[in-house]
């Protein structure tokens, strides 16, 4: 329990704010004030997971045609990609059972299907098979979010051909476009993700140490606040000083008294100490140390208390690569059971996992997986399975909701055997509160400018190749005829959406996502959290 | 990972358990109020750079800069170049040997590491023999093929470490799962960035372009031309990062390394279509050994001719690819529907066969480009290449990028634009130099920033040590050698399933093995054990760390940038931390081996260790306590580990300690002493002192 904590980050935006010209240095001034200003408390508890898919899922591999017509035309013969095609039978578990028409239709009358290798797997030593995302989805707790990608404001075919419009910077590229996703947009130096954004805001609203936002697999962009800074740990723990341990479990420095070599452990907290460093790296090297110890017993003795989640519909061990998706989701959801035992003052959390593996520029098919032969997008689906399942299980679903994310989508063309950097792409948002077993989307039967897109778009107009550079593109889809789709919904109405369920009022919103108002057009908010 | 941490933490733990009654903290108020900068007093002075003698370079100087130039300062080292002067070390240390992983020296057949224990030894290699043979040109010294031979010692330390830093810039890493299964490919690219360490970067984009290994890390190996009917168009993963990673980045730079603004933005140095068209150039290229029927399809090739040998090297790894446009081919399966046989182009786009071809290719445009960057149609393969390496390469941005990321990899995160822009000069001015880097990394050495730096901005000055460096200098500094481990004999028959290769490490100090010690580095993917760090390891083209990172806090508001920081999170600061204690305290070479020797599933493959003793005169001379203090330990390790820049405040914490130490601490028949050398050891690196390289 903190009662000061409000009043400490307050204190410490006010700092920051007096320093004569500090302001300009710390980012979005109106933001810094937003959060001065934030006052919000909750009377239930909310978790956001941001599960980030490094490399550019090809997501037109993921989601994909499934009745015979829309199959043919777009892995047969002079359809847009019979040099990476799936085989129709295979994908008769993964059918999604969406409306066919209308609101939550994936748009073009067409049946999808998860790519087979989404399907549920065997486990290994056991008769069960493992949990996977085709079920979440047609049980309601799942919904997809067509051809998402970063942009400043909606861009028609002709507007990226012909004129200049307004769009991110470096589309294509792996790290500019992960940042751009994570910021959205990553113009206001220094950087800040909108993960980060978020948790400024609300970390007011939560009285208790633990992290507001925590990553489990490094950090990047999405975590970084103006005020607050995410705790990284592992997969599934957080590291402590081992040398150092006390009588009473892991080093702190307020207790290194307690410690077995207690001189060598007020030694080291000393070297450590706020203001004993003279230069600024060596000051962010023991600030980093110093947050690492004072966060990582509270992290720990939440993992301790709560259930292993091991059902085999949740995380059985047979699913573990030790670190990877399924390791860090477990992990989530045990931190996100802990956090509502009992009044520990925890409201809103919010959670950064990762995984890679999804620069299918060679070996797509098998990278991505196949019946008996899993691969990235098996994990996927087995572990956001998992996760509703283990939440679920302890009747917490409603309070969480995972979203994918990932630099880009890719070409609809191939290389032979892989895929290229693209831009849209389709996401998934999985939880107790999603309006699930529906395709969302500006363009899925919610507007009628068809321009705007729908889940394949290129079935309905298939890249005619070969005069591909020299004459003028004819995908209604692609800026530059190579299946490059541009994106029919942006990041910030996705993102926004999540925001607004989690809590935040609209002006608020607006203030962290500054290019939101150019999507007002049918809507800001994708209406997938209701 | 054998139950790495649990071993080191339960002999820790009972010794440490045993002392603590012994362990009294008795910092002195005093020392709060002392200094936290640099004490002068270790600092004698800087007496330029033509400076030669032990009269005129100090310990501590020559430590320092022993410290930006090689993987760690030894006492010998300190004293051999106090005795030659900073040129004439950088002159001997541009004409060592080099210490290549896979490439033999001319006439001395398996003469490198690799060959010898793929050849020799007829042990199976793995990505674990490669990071042996990375450690051996790493920390130096004996070889293991001639250990009491000096005229063999591996000493081309300088040359070894710009090698590291280019490794970090034109990135290839074991987690490709291709690359995974093949060490020895990945060594032969690393082979070239040895070789070209001190020589072109014009050279250097050429050999690492077509290295079978980059070839299938980047995909332009097999990368063919659009074939529409297939709505195949080439790759453009290689075309992007050889432009944004490996030379020109993405803004116009100016020569001092910042951007160029047009209206307060930055400018692009490309566009989408550049790429596109850069990665029409880049087809035509495959394994050496394709093609054996004379078309130029890509038929029949792989790793390894004729796919014979078992396990698979990959010999053609060690080959650069080849380009296969000439023939005219006849290609059943582009065929599509028309009859069969018929006759399409090769697989190089060389502008000629439209409508798919482009015709004239724009790469980048720049006022001195060639051309205009403008690639016209009607060249081979290599000759399309070759337009486009250059178009690259005389970019006015290569100097000033590469000079700056080769700054921070060595000196300091943020060197001044001045500085970039001195260095970036001397890049320029020996562009068509076959020493090239050789003159650029002089100049980064022997600048005026990189020798006072850490007194003009003494606040903002240094870099923090990438983890694998701490390693490297800890082992460095303390003459670790490999010990334990066993020589099991091969089982079955060569070639069958059944067979099982030999191991060979008993009684090989130089050969750096271990799942404990030297491979626990590399635990990149798991963030709980080791330093998340190893040769060729990082998870993406991206390297462990972007050169562009700020840390959040601090260095984010005055806009610093300090990538290795990124590496350095939350959890990883703690396990690397107990990393090095593990080092400190533990893997001493009169420990007891524990291999079972007739046991191939049971770790055979020993430890690095350092014999803890040998600083025993140091730690005291009496029975401890204050009547025998720890300044001469502390002086000793302040020089070796610190380059003398520990601060008064921090001695005096680390003095305060370390007195408390007395005989009474003696665990069992163990000198004392022992235990003020491992607290010392571990305290010095855990110290953000210590950690920030000034």
């Amino acid at each position: 329990m903190r009662p000061d904590r409000r009043k400490f980050i307050h204190d410490t935006i006010c700092a920051a704010l007096g320093g004569a010209g500090l302001y300009s240095a710390l980012g979005n001034l109106q933001l810094l004030q937003a959060a001065v200003r934030a006052n919000y408390s909750f009377p239930d508890y909310k978790a956001l997971i941001c599960v980030f898919l490094y490399g550019g899922n090809d997501s037109f591999n993921t989601v994909v045609p499934y009745n015979t017509t829309a199959f043919n035309s777009f892995y047969g013969t002079n359809g847009v990609r019979p040099a990476l095609a799936l085989t129709q039978s295979q994908m008769n578990n993964t059918v999604l059972n969406a409306p066919a028409s209308g609101t939550g239709s994936p748009g073009d009358g067409n049946t999808y299907a998860l790519n087979p290798a989404m399907a549920p797997q065997p486990i290994t030593g056991t008769t069960n098979v493992s949990a996977d995302f085709t079920t979440t989805f047609n049980a309601g707790n799942a919904a997809i979010v067509a051809n998402v990608g970063t942009l400043v404001a909606p861009v028609t075919q002709s507007e990226y051909q012909n004129g200049n419009p307004a769009l991110p910077p470096q589309l294509y590229s792996h790290a500019d476009q992960e940042a751009y996703w994570q910021a959205s947009p990553p113009t206001n130096q220094p950087v800040t993700g909108w993960g980060g954004r978020i948790a400024d805001l609300v970390a007011g609203a939560n009285n208790s140490n633990a992290p507001v936002i925590t990553g489990l697999n490094g950090q990047d962009a999405f975590m970084r606040g103006q005020v607050v800074n995410g705790y990284i740990m592992n997969a599934n723990s957080a590291s402590t000083i081992n040398l150092l341990q006390g009588n009473s479990g892991p080093l702190t420095c307020a207790a290194a008294a307690n410690a077995y070599d207690s001189g060598a452990a007020e030694a080291f907290c000393n070297l450590m100490s706020s203001g004993t460093q003279a230069n600024v790296l060596e000051r962010t090297f023991a600030g980093t140390m110093n947050h690492s110890i004072a966060t990582a017993n509270l992290i720990n003795t939440a993992i301790n208390g709560a259930p292993a989640f091991t059902a085999a519909n949740q995380f059985p061990a047979a699913l573990s690569t030790g670190y990877d998706l399924d390791v860090q989701l477990q992990t989530v959801a045990q931190l996100i059971w802990a956090a509502n035992q009992g009044n520990t003052g925890i409201t809103r959390q919010i959670f950064f996992v990762t995984t890679g593996g999804y620069d299918t520029h060679g070996d797509e098919l098998a990278t991505h997986g196949a019946p008996g032969n899993p691969g990235v997008l098996s994990l996927l689906s087995r572990s956001l399975a998992g996760f509703y399942n283990a939440l679920n299980s302890v009747g917490l679903a409603s309070k969480a909701t995972a979203f994918t994310c990932s630099d880009f989508g890719r070409t609809m063309t191939s290389n032979n055997g892989g895929t290229d950097h693209g831009w849209g792409s389709h996401q998934f948002v999985v939880g107790g509160a999603v309006q699930g077993k529906k395709f969302y989307g500006n363009g899925c039967s919610f507007t009628a400018d068809t321009n705007y897109g729908v889940v394949m778009p290129s079935l309905t107009n298939p890249t005619q190749l070969p005069n591909v550079y020299n004459a003028s593109p004819n995908l209604n889809d692609s800026g530059d005829g190579i299946g490059r789709i541009i994106p029919t919904t942006s990041v910030d109405q996705y993102a926004a959406t999540l925001a607004q369920w989690f809590g935040l009022s609209a002006s608020d919103i607006g203030l962290i996502f500054p290019n939101l108002s150019n999507f007002s057009n049918p809507a800001n908010y994708l209406g997938f959290m209701g | 990972m054998r139950n790495f941490l649990r071993v080191s933490m339960r002999r820790s733990l009972s010794l440490t358990v045993l002392w603590s009654a012994g362990a009294v903290f008795a910092a002195s108020a005093s020392a709060q109020s002392l200094s936290h900068f640099p004490d002068p007093v270790f600092h004698d002075g800087f007496n330029g750079l033509n400076a030669v003698g032990t009269a005129n370079i100090s310990a501590t100087d020559a430590a320092r800069f022993l410290a930006q130039t090689t993987f760690g300062p030894t006492d010998a080292d300190i004293s051999t170049l106090r005795t030659l002067g900073y040129q004439a070390w950088l002159n001997q240390q541009f004409a060592a040997t080099p210490t290549y992983e896979t490439t033999d020296l001319p006439g001395k057949t398996n003469s490198a590491y690799l060959n010898w224990v793929a050849n020799v030894l007829k042990e199976q290699l793995g990505q674990n023999n490669r990071q042996e043979a990375w450690f051996l040109g790493a920390l130096g010294g004996p070889d293991p093929q001639h250990p009491t031979q000096n005229s063999y010692n591996h000493t081309d330390q300088l040359r070894q470490r710009v090698a590291f830093a280019l490794s970090e810039i034109l990135v290839i890493s074991d987690q490709n799962a291709t690359l995974s299964g093949y060490p020895q490919g990945m060594a032969w690219m690393y082979d070239l960035l040895v070789k070209d360490a001190f020589g072109n970067y014009r050279t250097l984009l050429d050999d690492v372009t077509l290295s079978p290994a980059m070839g299938v890390y980047l995909n332009m190996m097999g990368n063919q031309r659009v074939n529409s009917a297939m709505n195949i168009h080439p790759d453009e993963n290689y075309a992007r990062e050889i432009n944004q990673l490996f030379s020109i980045g993405l803004v116009m730079l100016n020569l001092d390394g910042t951007p160029q603004l047009s209206g307060g933005n930055p400018i692009p140095t490309y566009t989408q279509s550049t790429i596109t068209n850069f990665a029409h150039v880049f087809t035509g290229w495959n394994w050496s050994d394709c093609d054996a029927n004379g078309n130029d399809n890509f038929q029949g090739c792989g790793p390894d001719q004729g796919g014979t040998g078992n396990p698979p090297y990959g010999v053609n790894f060690l080959t650069p690819m080849v380009a296969y446009d000439q023939t005219n081919a006849v290609m059943i399966a582009q065929c599509n529907g028309q009859p069969q046989p018929c006759t399409v182009p090769s697989y190089h786009d060389n502008g000629t066969n439209l409508p798919d071809d482009i015709q004239n290719k724009q790469l980048l445009s720049y006022p001195s480009a060639a051309s205009g960057g403008l690639l016209g149609p009607g060249g081979t393969a290599a000759s399309d290449l070759k337009f486009a390496l250059d178009n690259i390469y005389n970019h006015p941005n290569v100097g000033p990028f590469i000079a700056k990321q080769l700054i921070m990899r060595l000196v300091t995160s943020n060197p001044s634009p001045a500085y970039v822009a001195r260095v970036a000069t001397v890049f320029n001015a020996n562009r068509s130099s076959a020493t090239q880097l050789q003159a650029v990394v002089q100049a980064i050495l022997l600048d005026p920033e990189a020798r006072y730096g850490q007194w003009q901005n003494s606040s903002t000055f240094g870099k923090l040590r990438e983890p694998l460096l701490t390693v490297t200098h800890f082992w460095r500094a303390m003459h670790a050698v490999h010990s334990c481990g066993a020589n099991i004999a091969a089982a079955g028959t060569p070639g069958s399933n059944n067979y099982s290769p030999p191991t060979s490490y008993a009684n090989q100090p130089y050969r750096y093995a271990g799942y404990s010690t030297a491979w626990s580095t590399g635990q990149t993917t798991t963030y709980s054990v080791g330093v998340t760090q190893a040769a060729q390891d990082a998870l993406t083209v991206f390297n462990f760390f972007k050169p562009s990172f700020m840390p959040p806090g601090e260095m984010t508001t005055d806009r610093l940038l300090g990538p290795e920081f990124q590496i350095q999170t939350d959890s990883v600061i703690a396990s690397s931390d107990n990393t090095y204690a593990s080092y400190a305290y533990n893997f001493d070479t009169s420990d007891t081996c524990d291999e079972i020797p007739t046991d191939r599933g049971f770790d055979p493959f020993g430890d690095v260790k350092i014999n803890h003793a040998q600083d025993l005169a140091l730690a005291g001379s009496g029975k401890g306590g204050l009547s025998d203090p720890s300044d001469r330990l502390i002086a000793a390790y302040n020089a070796r580990f610190m380059s003398g820049q520990m601060s008064p405040y921090m001695y005096a914490q680390l003095k305060s300690y370390l007195d408390t130490i007395d005989s009474s601490w003696a665990n069992g028949s163990q000198d004392w002493r022992l235990q003020r050398i491992y607290r010392a050891l571990y305290l010095i690196l855990s110290a953000p002192e210590y950690q920030i390289q000034k």
